[in-house]
């Protein structure tokens, strides 16, 4: 039984980690948080440009649709006082 | 392989710039205007503006309405701070294009106690119309537009009333129908 126990003692001894283990664990810990942190602000930024992109095209079709009213507005003036003189001609 | 590029491209360009359909060509008048007010819609930019016409909005719904399948609406309207200060020769660059074999005149009343006149032109290939012409002038005022496509005049008649456009009353005299 004697190489048995000593087997185990062995094999349980405990040891000393490598040179510098501790620092690299850490080491990569923080590279980690920090990936993390990057791939969270790049996130923040593409919700930001596409919510911008988004009140930007509204602003667009927006000013798109008042042009269009202001068309129709200037375009609608004179046909209907042609409709309206042509009506009271006929009448 | 170049030289074909740039012809494609040269023959492209009457295709896209084709919507406006009689050049609006009144630089004189707008050097005498006070206020000048230029609009130009190409179909893209139609299409774009009618997504976000409200259709549950009665108003809006119209519009969007109006202008589903127009290619362009071009308006040009001036306004001058006195009477005379314009005169129907400053229009004869428009009307000159008007009178060519594609325009026909449908209606024009001339008011000649107010001084007003208002025309529309229709523009017509085979039997159909492909677009309009407005003319409508005031001692203070005028417009000139063209409307590129199909529209229902009698639809664009019922906006007057609509975003402030005041309805106008039938005459009682001196009006006459051309």
């Amino acid at each position: 039984m004697d190489w048995l126990e000593d087997e185990l003692r062995r094999a349980l001894a405990r040891q000393e980690p490598p040179e510098g283990f501790a620092e690299r664990v850490l080491a990569r810990s923080v590279r980690g948080a920090s990936d993390a942190r990057r791939w969270l602000a790049v996130a923040a930024m593409v919700v930001v440009a596409a919510g911008a992109g988004g009140a930007w095209r509204q602003h667009q079709g927006n000013e798109a649709k008042q042009e269009v009213i202001l068309a129709l507005k200037l375009a609608s003036a004179p046909v209907h006082r042609i409709q309206s003189e042509v009506r009271g001609i006929t009448q | 392989m170049k030289s074909l590029f740039v012809f494609v491209c040269l023959a492209a360009l009457p295709v896209l710039a084709a919507p406006q359909q009689f050049q609006l060509n009144l630089d004189s008048v707008a050097a005498k205007a006070s206020e000048h007010v230029e609009v130009s819609l190409n179909a893209s930019t139609l299409q774009f503006a009618a997504r976000f016409l409200d259709a549950n909005n009665p108003d809006e719904a119209k519009v969007k309405k109006l202008i589903a399948g127009l290619e362009g609406i071009y308006v040009r309207h001036f306004t001058f701070k006195s009477t005379g200060a314009w005169s129907q020769a400053d229009l004869e660059p428009v009307r000159a294009q008007l009178r060519g074999p594609e325009w026909s005149k449908i209606v024009g009343v001339v008011s000649s106690e107010e001084g007003e006149n208002a025309e529309i032109w229709l523009r017509t290939s085979g039997n159909k119309s492909i677009g309009v012409a407005i003319v409508s002038t005031e001692p203070k005022e005028i417009t000139v537009v063209n409307i590129a496509g199909t529209i229902d005049l009698e639809a664009l008649a019922e906006l007057g009333g609509h975003f402030g456009v005041p309805k106008v009353k039938p005459p009682e005299k001196g009006h006459k129908e051309e």
